[in-house]
Parts: structure tokens; sequence; C-alpha cells
């Protein structure tokens, strides 16, 4: 189906090539899943097989590229379209159309379908995503994930052979997430459709794929059946995320424990572990001490707050929580939960409609936020929203500016940021033109360079890949270590069991859950961290049933 | 907020054939500019009202007629204050400012302010109607029919679709960058306008990349294979809609019969012409009322026809 031989390809202004030398074979119906660090040549790749490249980016390249017997590198893009769907990671901005129906003909318009046939073939794409009752719907009314949604079925429309996908979910919230690649595991399951898909977030593909592909600094580093390439040292060197379970297992196998494969689910964990678990002989059961218990002074206080947008129905019901100095509160809940307009009263960015927040000692209603800033600093979920300045020191020296601090203070100030994050070569760099986890840093440091007492994040590690995420948590750590308060919204279980102490739930503008990390993600059902839904088979084994992270269930494995 | 979007309603007015209601606007666009009488163009604002009111969508024009009015206000003061030409004196200030003379108010150049701004609201009222009445897609078919080049009709269509993208972009770097400090109600009116830039500029800049990405996507899906494009939905003219397309086509026709015959000529300058308000006149502005305001009843018509 696709045929690659000796591709090379330079962007146009690159010293450096994004792809070298690629040979790659894919055959109709496969599942295949890209992963790799970005800046990797993922993105890339998936751009020569509809002719993106190099029609639309320009550059130069080399090698061969065909699609169903298609020299891709001749045709024009358009011409593509009926061969290779391609779906974007943005949803917001692959839909051109005002309504659902609309969108959908677009591709066929192009192609000048007669009438009859658009609307035969809009139907069909609409049931095969199961879509139907959106179809008179706005776009831009439309969540996250149905926009994902409506884009593969403007794609499929077409009636493509391959269908690829270049992170789908990664602005999408989990359960989004799994709808979409569920969608997408359908169409390869049922249609036949043969699917590449780009994907940080192993732990919801990698038992649905046929195949793995690894790249990185454009190459293909390993190539093959997802357990094999799993069990791959230099793989897991490279920074792929492996599944949590895969982890453990890997470790086990350094361990010296045999182990015959990598597992994929928890199903399959739970028949390999048996023995592990069995033999460990935890003894009993003894739940594992909260980690650290804080007892610093509260430093943020929320009152039975209440909170309502003008015209809208009250998104915060009467929330009551005491955060404390050096704490490390993680913030969840389902979408429209209330998650974010909580922690944008903690800065002062929305006052209560009822109820008081107070930071320190000063209450927000009273406090502007540049006030609050001084204490309190916020890092957004898109590192570009941050960015305006033309060098990434006069990005840094921003906020300092605006609460008036004198020039060899922000100096000093500016230096030590750019040393602790690494940016120092890149001080009089554009900041736009950093790599992504670069300008994640920038953001971090902008905010950072004002000493808040508390950070709070929002979704700082959405559709971020493993290794980014792990430096982030790093910095994190590192803040936090000086005695400072962090806040972390997130839909991400795994990163809260590693770092955060206290998981806040919350549901429909209400507090359900406030505890400890251990009680609060434990014993859940899809909740839960995978290692918990792992070891929570083993219970009766004497296995601690509230068991989190890797490092936790080593350590309980003795 | 209210919303100064296109929602869908099932109003007969939303339902009215948008050929028609885009030909109803143009006539009250090129009335609005040839009428000079200030009874005139008073009548053609009142005769948009009736519209408003059958799509019920007042509240929403009236926030488009509101921050109009700030605007009339302005025009209204600028012309009085730079415009000497009249003969009747209001008030004359008791100091010369250089270049500009004797400020000077006359009686002429605040009725001519107040007509200015009453052609203006006629334009804006009948804009305000096809933003809050016409989907913006049948805006970009209607254009196509009438011929227009498909890509700019796109581009129109684009930036509409994508205002509410910007929207929320706006909204979350402002929240951004005033966590980070910065302050955009405080200080001198430059001081705030050079503030906005912090939001302005990143704002530009995620749009740019946007961009980029919205032509990636379009030309996957193969935008642009040719110029024989095919259309899914389109605009039929029935019985109904031909009857309304000429109606909507007659308050043209028939102010330009009046505009010609000198019915809605007026004077301003240097001092007030009479109102000359013979059975003539009268008897013009009526029929014209009349018509600009007929889609209505025709609206109302239509949805009877089509339910039978």
């Amino acid at each position: 189906m696709i045929r690659i031989r000796g591709l090379t390809f330079y962007y146009s202004d690159a010293v450096q090539p994004a792809l070298r030398d690629i040979d790659l074979d894919i055959a109709g119906g496969e599942f295949v899943l890209i992963t790799g660090p970005s800046g990797g040549g993922k993105t890339s790749l998936c751009r020569c097989l509809n002719g993106l490249i190099p029609h639309f980016y320009g550059g130069r390249i080399s090698g061969e590229v065909e699609v169903d017997d298609i020299k891709v590198l001749e045709r024009p893009t358009k011409e593509m379209a009926t061969r290779v769907g391609m779906v974007f990671q943005d949803p917001e901005n692959q839909l051109v159309a005002m309504d659902v129906e609309r969108e959908i003909a677009f591709g066929l318009e192009n192609l000048a379908f007669p009438r009859p046939i658009i609307a035969r073939r809009l139907e069909e794409s609409l049931d095969t995503l199961g879509i139907a009752h959106l179809r008179h719907r706005q776009v831009h009314e439309l969540s996250g994930g149905e926009k994902q949604k409506v884009a593969i079925a403007s794609v499929l429309a077409l009636h493509p052979d391959v269908l690829v996908l270049d992170e789908p979910t990664s602005e999408l919230d989990p359960h989004s997430a799994e709808e979409v690649l569920s969608v997408i595991q359908r169409l390869n399951d049922e249609l036949g459709l043969t699917v590449v898909l780009l994907e940080h977030r192993l732990d919801r593909v990698v038992h649905l794929i046929d195949r793995m592909i690894v790249m990185d600094g454009g190459r293909i580093v390993a190539d093959g059946d997802p357990r094999r390439v799993l069990d791959d040292e230099t793989v897991a060197d490279i920074g792929v995320g492996a599944p949590p379970i895969a982890r453990l297992v890997q470790r086990l196998k350094q361990r010296g424990n045999s182990i015959a494969a990598i597992p994929l689910t928890v199903k399959e964990g739970r028949s390999m572990l048996n023995d592990a678990f069995r033999q460990a002989r935890c003894g009993e059961a003894n739940p594992k001490t909260p980690a650290k218990a804080t007892d610093g002074a509260p430093i943020i206080k929320v009152e039975h707050l209440w909170h309502a947008y003008p015209q809208g129905p009250s998104t915060l019901k009467g929330v009551d929580l005491e955060i404390r100095r050096g704490e490390f509160v993680s913030v969840m809940g389902r979408n429209a939960s209330g998650k974010t307009t909580l922690v944008k009263h903690l800065n002062g960015l929305l006052k209560p409609t009822k109820g008081k927040v107070t930071v320190g000692e000063d209450d927000t209603r009273k406090a502007t936020v540049a006030q609050l800033s001084r204490r309190v600093g916020m890092v957004f979920q898109n590192p570009n929203d941050h960015i305006f300045a033309d060098t990434v020191e006069d990005e840094i020296a921003f906020i300092l500016k605006n609460l008036g601090f004198g020039r060899g203070e922000i100096a000093d100030r500016v230096d030590q940021m750019l040393e602790i994050f690494g940016l120092g070569e890149y001080r009089k760099r554009y900041p736009r033109l950093l790599s992504g986890g670069q300008r994640q840093r920038v953001a971090l440091a902008s905010v950072l360079v004002a000493r808040p007492e508390v950070l709070i994040l929002d979704e700082p590690t959405r559709g971020m890949e493993y290794r980014l995420k792990s430096e982030l948590m790093g910095f994190i750590e590192r803040y936090r270590g000086e005695g400072n308060t962090v806040v972390l919204v997130t839909h991400d279980v795994e990163i809260v069991a590693e770092y955060a102490d206290r998981v806040v739930l919350l549901s429909e503008g209400r507090v359900v859950i406030d505890g400890n990390k251990h009680d609060a993600l434990s014993q859940a059902l899809l909740f839960s961290p995978q290692i918990n839904r792992l070891v929570q088979a083993f219970a009766r084994d004497g296995v601690p049933g509230n068991i989190l992270t890797v490092d936790e269930a080593l350590e309980a494995l003795g | 907020m209210i919303s100064f979007r296109y929602r869908e309603r099932r109003t007969p007015i939303h339902r009215l054939n948008p050929l028609c209601k885009l030909l109803w606007c143009a006539s009250i666009l090129v009335l609005a500019l040839i009428l000079d009488h200030p009874l005139f163009l008073l009548l053609l604002f009142l005769s948009t009202l009736p519209l408003v009111f059958a799509a019920g969508v007042i509240k929403e024009w009236a926030s488009f007629i509101r921050l109009t009015l700030y605007l009339c206000i302005a025009i209204i003061i600028i012309n009085a204050l730079l415009s000497y030409s009249g003969a009747h004196v209001l008030y004359q200030a008791p100091f010369r400012v250089p270049v500009l003379g004797i400020p000077t108010i006359t009686l002429e150049a605040v009725v001519f302010g107040v007509a200015m701004c009453l052609r203006l609201l006629s334009i804006i009222s009948a804009f305000a109607i096809i933003t809050l009445t016409v989907h913006p897609d049948d805006i970009m078919l209607a254009m196509i029919k009438l011929k227009l080049p498909y890509k700019s009709v796109l581009v129109t269509s684009l930036s509409t679709r994508f205002m509410p993208t910007l929207v929320d972009d706006a909204e979350r770097i402002t929240d951004v960058q005033r966590s980070r400090g910065l302050e955009l109600n405080r200080g001198s009116l430059f001081k705030r306008m050079k503030n906005r830039i912090h939001i302005i500029m990143p704002l530009l800049s995620n749009s740019l990349d946007r961009t980029v990405q919205v032509a990636e996507a379009m030309e996957s899906r193969a935008f642009g294979s040719g110029s024989n494009r095919t259309y899914y939905r389109d605009i039929k003219l029935n019985t109904i809609d031909v009857i309304s397309l000429v109606l909507a086509f007659s308050p043209l026709a028939f102010g330009i019969f009046v505009s010609v015959s000198g019915y809605a000529a007026y004077r301003y300058y240097p001092a007030l012409g009479a109102l000359n308000l013979g059975i003539d006149t009268w008897s013009a502005m009526a029929v014209l009322t009349l018509l600009s305001a007929s889609l209505v009843p025709l609206a109302f018509l239509k949805r009877r026809l089509e339910l039978d």
C-alpha cells in the first residue's frame, strides 16, 4: 500500500535533515503506530504520505514515496486526497465550514462530485462515525472530541485507502481521546482501512495496533511488533513513554525476573505477573503511609465559593478548600466540572459570586490580579499564549517590569532563571522559534521569576510527549522543594500518581473527593492509574491495594 | 454578552431566501446614499424595524445600534465643530483657534450631522439584519450565485468561521497576561493602548500559525482541484422567492424614481431648506416605506404556503 525508499528531506531553511534515508513498507489494512520524541521526524513523514511535503512545504527532497503505486512526489496533494486522508492535531484548525454537513461535504465539493453522491457519502460518513445527531450543529459549538470526529468523517467521505492521523487526541481530554481512538480502531477492524497513527500516549493505543515504529533524529530506530519494540532498551533510552505496566516489567526483567513478554493491557499484566506478586509475600496488607504529611500553615483558603458566569448557571457550587504551604495539590475532574474556574479564583482572575477566597492574608475580592501575581503564579496549557516578546530575556523580565522591580534586580533574577532552565544560550533568541519544550520552559521561567509562593498549572502536560513531561515535572519538583506550593489541574492520572500528595476531585462544581492521593486514586475503576488497576487483583495475596506507581510496585515486590 | 453572530432560528424572516435578503439590504444601502431628505432617511431607518421584530432578534440588533449611536454622537459633534457653513449661528466661541478660525456651531451643521447619522443607522440596521438572519454559509452561496469568485467568497466565510475561535484566543491570552501582572485598565490612555500590544502580539502570532494549519488541512481535502467545484447545498428559487426578489428590489427602483424626480432632494447649506411637505412627497414617502417593509408580510405568506 505504502512504499518509501531512501527518503531524505530538508525543510527549506534547515541545515539538518528532518528525515534521513527512510525505507518503509506498509501493507494494506495494517494499523501502524508511529511514536518517538518531538522533532524526530514523525510529522514530516506523515506529510510526505499525501505530498504536503514537498508541494506545500517546499524544501529539498530525495527518494521515492509511493501510495497505491502512485508516485506521491510527482502529484499535487489535492490529487492524493482520495487516497490518503489526513487528520491533524488541533481539531479547531482543520474545520472550515460553519456546520457539520457542509464540513463533510467540503472535500467532495472540491472534487466536483455531483450532489446525489455527496448526499450519499455524507450519510455514510455520519453513520460510520456515529455522529448523525450532530449534522445540523454549528462547528464552533462542538466539543473537542466531537470536532475531531467531524474531521475524521470529513476525510472519510473521500473514501481514502489510508487514514493518517497526526496526534489526533493530544488536544482532547482522556474520555474524548478514548472515544476517538475507539472510532479509529473500528475503522481499521471493520472497514479494513490502513491506519497510520501518531500518538504519545502509548497506554491507550498499544494494544490496538499491529505494528509500532519509533522515530528519532529523522530515522526509524525501531519497527515491529509492539511487544518487541517496547522490550528494546534503545527505545526506552530515547524516552518513549512506554505504558507503566510495560515499564514495570522492563524493570523486573532488569532485576532478573523471568517474564516471557511485555504485557500491553492490565489483563495481560495480571496473568503474566501472577507468579511474581504471589511469591512476593508482601506480608499483611499494610496500607502505605501517606507521602509526606503536610503540616504547613494554610496559604490559600476557599470558603463556600460559588461562581456563575454572567447569564449562565453556577459553575462552582459551594467549594470549601484549604491549601497548605508546601503541598502539591492536584485538581481533577471531568470537562466542565469547574476545575479551571476554581483555579482562576486563586489568583483573582475570577472573583467569587458568593463566598470568599483568601491568599495569605489577602482577600482576592480586594486585591488586583497584578498584586496577587507576586504570590501566585499561573502557567497555562499553551506556551504560545504566554509568548510575545522579541527575546527570551524580555519575555522572562516582563512580569518584573509590570511589578515595578529595579533594573539590577531584574537582571539578576533573569540570569538566575536562564541558568536554572538551561536557556542561557537562547537569551537573545526570538522565543516563538524555539522548540516546544524550550517554549514551555520559557513560559514557566517567565512566571517563576517573580518567585511566587504558589504555582498554579492548568493542564501543562496535555499533548506532551513523555520526555518533556518528565523534564517539566522535574522543574516543578525543584520549585516545590524550596518550600513552595503547587496546584496542578490535570486529567493525567499517571502524573498525579507520580508527583502529587493530595487529590481534589470536582464534579459539577462541587468537591466530591478531597484526600491523600493513595486513597483517592486507588480502588477506582478506569480512574485509577494503570499500576493500581494491575495490583487490585492481588489484594487477596497481601499486596497493598493503594500502590500507584512503578516504583511503589517494585518496592512492594521486594 | 449578547452575541453578534448568526443563530439558527425558525422565524419566517430566517427562512426567507438569502438572495432576497441580500438584495433588500443592497437596496437599503443604495437608498441611504442617494436620498437626501432627512424625513426620507428617518423613514428608511424605521422601515427596517418590522424585519427586526419579525425575526425576533431585537436584543442583538439593539447592541449593533447601540455601538452605532456612539459613533453618531461623535459624527454630530465633529461635524458641528468643524463645519461653519451654516447661516444660523447657535454658538460662537469667544476665542480663535489657529487654522480653524473661531469655533462656531450652526443649526445647519447640526441638522446635517443628524441626517448623516440617520443614513448610517439605516445602513447598519440593514446589515445587522443580514448578519443575524442569514447563515454565513448561505451568504457565501448567494455571493457565488451572483458570480463572485469562489476564493474571495471563501476567505470571507473563513473569517466568520474563525471569529469565535479568535474571541476565545483573546480571552485566554488576556488571562495569561493579567496573571503576569499586566494591568489593562490602569494608567494613561496611551499606556493602556500600549499594554494591549501584549495581548495582540500573541493573538496575531497564534492566528498566523493557525492559517498555515488551516491551509494544510484544506489542501489535504482537495481544495483548489479545479474551477468546476460543485455545491452540496443550493439556493433554489420558487415562485414566491421570485416575487420576493422583485419586492426586495422595488424600494430601490422606486427610490431612484423619487430621487430623480426631486421629491427627496433637500438643501442643508447655507440655510436649511423648507421641508416641502406636499401631498406628492407624503405619498412618495409612504410608498417607499411600504415597499421596503413589504418583505415581512411576504415572509409570513411564504411560510403559510410552504407548510401547506
